[in-house]
């Protein structure tokens, strides 16, 4: 089957190369990124890009192909695309295959200019201290959503600001007795598995990992069992993407990716308010979503790759993206005066969420390699098993804590961020 | 002598015909359910070589296994030019560990195939990557299949679906075919409207059937704007596992029965009619002679269709995704995907498991059902 793969990213590779990709003049980029793969997105992408003063060659694909193609490309020792744009998570594999240049120079040349942020490009070296694997490009995040008809029925004293779990339990009480259906919802059949990682887990143990067995693990699946979900719409385990489910009114309050929230916000801006997520009895965990960019050894245009990475951390490219795309700059200087309702009403909730004093921030799976998928699936089964099927939390906890720590000793995955550094593969308590 | 010959190169003809399809069946099937078993039954132990001296050319010292922490003796720096003219920094580190026979071992490794956090200072790393070592038999990942918490319930489920499907699928079948083998008026625009479900994709039939179903579908405006439901009725929901599995019969059913009436107007069609005029002229009411002479007749016909329908209601996969998410409700086609899917298992060992599992149980289905017409040929044949 990896064999079919490779053989998809060959064609695709071919495909490259017969639309003229392959023999570039020097000033032309090929970028490819597995952002943006959606056709209006593309579009809008491209219309961006078009700023930039040389030609770019926007050749956006899904992340397993893009893996293998640039895998084939680097068995050949030659290849096609200039650009790498990928999630966090994508660069590990690209990383342990040796796939990148170093881009510690280009970051310094581009830091003369422009203020990256210092923890997102942390991130960018993958672990090491001296190799960065990407320049960060732009961020996401998850927030809390609602219909303006839901504050209504917020439990007295709540803010939506500093919103907790019970409170978001007592709101969904308050809408499920005075509209006689529940007003919560959420994306089980989405992202999911990045509530459970990334808000869930920290919010109650402090931490994505280790904590993942504790009591305090148990206590927070119970809630979601017994407090939460009963107001919940059943029909969740249906729901991928939440910003047609708040449009419909079959979502009054919801939770899910920026960027999936952003067509009810792009629609009906004046309809919706957009919020921090909840807090637990450990914090406010949320997940950035980090976006780099990085240069395959085998690019055949590598000036051109650095010149348009450094086209597009300027402001002007930052806000472009923000405004037409829903994701947030990377750098300071960018020009936030002039959004759209909607999309000013979700970067507020964005950066209340990361500026709330209690916040935890809860980095992607970092480590994992070719393997991060599995985190997903422990998390969501977690879930699952106990929300779902009724089994006993402290002993799906068990079970599946017992596949993590396996996960975790295999690839040798050092815990990060929220949980404390360790030294060699991270530990469950 | 020559008459021999001749024969002889008759004889080529028919295996010439056969030959395309055989290169077919052998290219797309036996070659991909070979590898999928080679992938569910073996696993790569990959090993790091260790090198003389600071470059791939020169002799192994000894191996490592992935994962291994080394501690760093000395490391070299040097840079190479790309062909695209970029420049990059290449660094070997000479490394001592313990072997897979524990012995300890020393040589040089390329910062390739190592996790190092400081290429300049850190005085340990890890062995991430490198060659294919041997190629081990392991029975891993068929028993991460079974021990999988979802392995069961999708076992279940698949049975479970296929014993509620199959036996309303085929009487409506069979009801459907009689009534167009009747011959009544506008019965071939009828085969027409009956067979229009073959072109629909499972994937569509399940998204078309989730439009009728869910929260504002079809079938709760329709019912509320009748009056007989207040607001709407939540048909997928995990309390209601009833209704989710009642409504994957129902898309299966919708979807899939034409495929068997297909079949079955087919061998309608070859039952000579001189032995159902027999029948009516010895006196046969219309149940006998469905009984003693149509359904008899039509059993092979039958045979086959059961044959084709049974193992695609192993595969059933698409429809349950689209109107059950997948996670409450799992069937084995669902889990395939979920362990093959780059996004979330990733891991087409297991994936491919699954798939000789589903393998494994059509063949014996298959094996049994030609047994069985095969017993009962063997019994016409003495009586």
């Amino acid at each position: 089957m990896k064999r079919f793969r490779l053989v998809l990213a060959a064609a695709l590779m071919t495909a490259l190369v017969l639309s003229g990709a392959g023999v570039t003049a020097q000033s032309e980029v090929t970028f490819l990124s597995t952002q943006f793969n959606i056709v209006e997105e593309a579009a809008k992408a491209r219309a961006i890009f078009e700023r930039f003063e040389g030609k770019v060659n926007f050749v956006p694909s899904e992340e397993g192909p893009m893996i293998d193609l640039l895998r084939a490309e680097g068995q050949a020792g030659r290849g096609a695309n200039d650009v790498v744009g990928a999630l966090h998570g994508t660069f590990p594999t690209l990383a342990a295959n040796d796939l990148l240049l170093d881009m510690t120079d280009l970051l310094e040349e581009i830091s003369g200019s422009v203020d990256v942020n210092e923890s997102l490009v942390a991130l960018g070296r993958l672990g090491t201290e001296d190799f960065q694997y990407y320049i960060p490009w732009m961020q996401a995040t998850y927030t809390m959503a609602a219909n303006v008809e839901a504050l209504q029925y917020l439990p007295e004293g709540a803010e939506l600001n500093s919103l907790t779990y019970e409170q978001l339990a007592a709101w969904g009480k308050n809408m499920q007795e005075a509209l006689g259906r529940p007003g919560l919802a959420f994306p089980v059949r989405g992202l999911w598995n990045r509530f459970m990682q990334g808000y869930a887990f920290p919010s109650w143990t402090g931490g994505m990992v280790t904590g993942f067995r504790t009591p305090e693990a148990v206590q927070m699946l119970t809630f979601f069992r017994d407090e939460l979900w009963q107001y919940v719409n059943p029909e969740s385990i249906n729901y991928d993407s939440m910003g047609a489910r708040l449009l419909s009114g079959e979502a009054m309050v919801t939770w899910d990716h920026v960027a999936r929230l952003k067509p009810a916000f792009d629609a009906e801006p004046e309809k919706f308010v957009a919020f921090p997520a909840p807090a637990g009895p450990a914090g406010r965990g949320y997940m950035p979503v980090v976006v780099g960019v990085g240069i395959p050894a085998t690019a055949p245009n590598p000036q051109g790759a650095e010149a348009f990475i450094k086209f597009l951390l300027t402001p002007a490219t930052q806000g472009a993206i923000m405004r037409e795309l829903g994701f947030y700059p990377v750098v300071s200087g960018v020009d936030t005066s002039d959004l759209p309702a909607g999309v000013a009403k979700q970067f507020e909730a964005v950066q209340a969420q990361g500026l709330a004093e209690d916040a935890i921030p809860s980095l992607l799976p970092v480590g994992l390699g070719g393997r991060g998928g599995e985190i997903n699936e422990i998390y969501r089964n977690a879930f699952s098993r106990v929300v779902f099927d009724g089994e006993d939390p402290q002993t799906v906890l068990n079970d599946l804590g017992k596949a993590l720590q396996a996960l975790l000793n295999e690839t040798g995955a050092a815990c990060w961020a929220p949980d404390p550094v360790s030294d060699g593969p991270c530990q469950l308590k | 002598m020559s008459e021999k010959i001749t024969r002889r190169r008759l004889n080529i003809t028919p295996y010439l015909l056969l030959l395309p399809s055989m290169i077919y069946l052998l290219l797309f099937f036996a070659y991909p359910m070979v590898q999928a078993f080679q992938l569910a039954l073996s696993k790569n132990v990959d090993i790091l070589n260790l090198r003389a001296e600071p470059n791939f050319q020169s002799a192994v010292t000894g191996s490592l296994a992935l994962q291994t922490v080394a501690s760093v003796l000395e490391r070299e720096r040097s840079e190479e030019i790309l062909p695209n003219g970029a420049r990059r920094t290449i660094f070997w580190f000479k490394v001592e560990a313990t072997d897979l026979n524990g012995e300890r071992v020393q040589g040089w490794v390329s910062q390739r195939n190592v996790f190092i956090e400081n290429r300049s200072t850190s005085t340990t790393l890890r062995i991430n990557s490198g060659e294919i070592g041997v190629r081990q038999f392991t029975l891993e990942f068929v028993q991460r299949m079974i021990n999988d918490s979802r392995f069961l319930p999708a076992l279940g489920t698949t049975i479970l679906l296929a014993v509620l499907i199959l036996p309303i699928q085929f009487t409506l079948a069979i009801i459907i075919g009689l009534v167009l083998q009747s011959q009544i008026r506008g019965s071939s625009l009828f085969l027409y409207i009956y067979a229009i479900p073959l072109g629909v994709s499972d994937l569509t039939a399940g998204i078309v059937w989730f439009a009728v179903f869910t929260q504002q579908g079809f079938l709760n405006s329709a019912l509320v704007s009748a009056g007989w439901l207040e607001r709407p009725f939540i048909f997928l929901q995990v309390s209601n596992m009833g209704w989710m599995i009642a409504a994957i019969v129902i898309a299966e059913v919708w979807r899939a029965t034409s495929l068997v009436m297909v079949i079955v107007v087919a061998g309608l069609q070859a039952i000579p009619r001189d032995y159902l005029e027999a029948g009516e002229v010895f006196g046969a009411t219309v149940w006998q002679r469905l009984t003693r002479i149509v359904l008899p007749l039509l059993k092979p016909s039958l045979q086959v269709a059961l044959i084709l329908r049974t193992i695609l209601a192993f595969q059933v996969f698409a429809v349950v995704v689209a109107l059950t998410g997948g996670d409450v409700l799992t069937v084995l086609g669902n889990e395939t995907f979920r362990w093959y899917d780059p996004g979330r298992f990733n891991n087409p060992n297991v994936a491919a498991a699954y798939a000789g599992f589903i393998l494994l149980i059509s063949l014996a289905i298959s094996f049994f059902y030609l047994r069985a017409v095969r017993g009962q040929e063997e019994a016409l044949k003495h009586a």
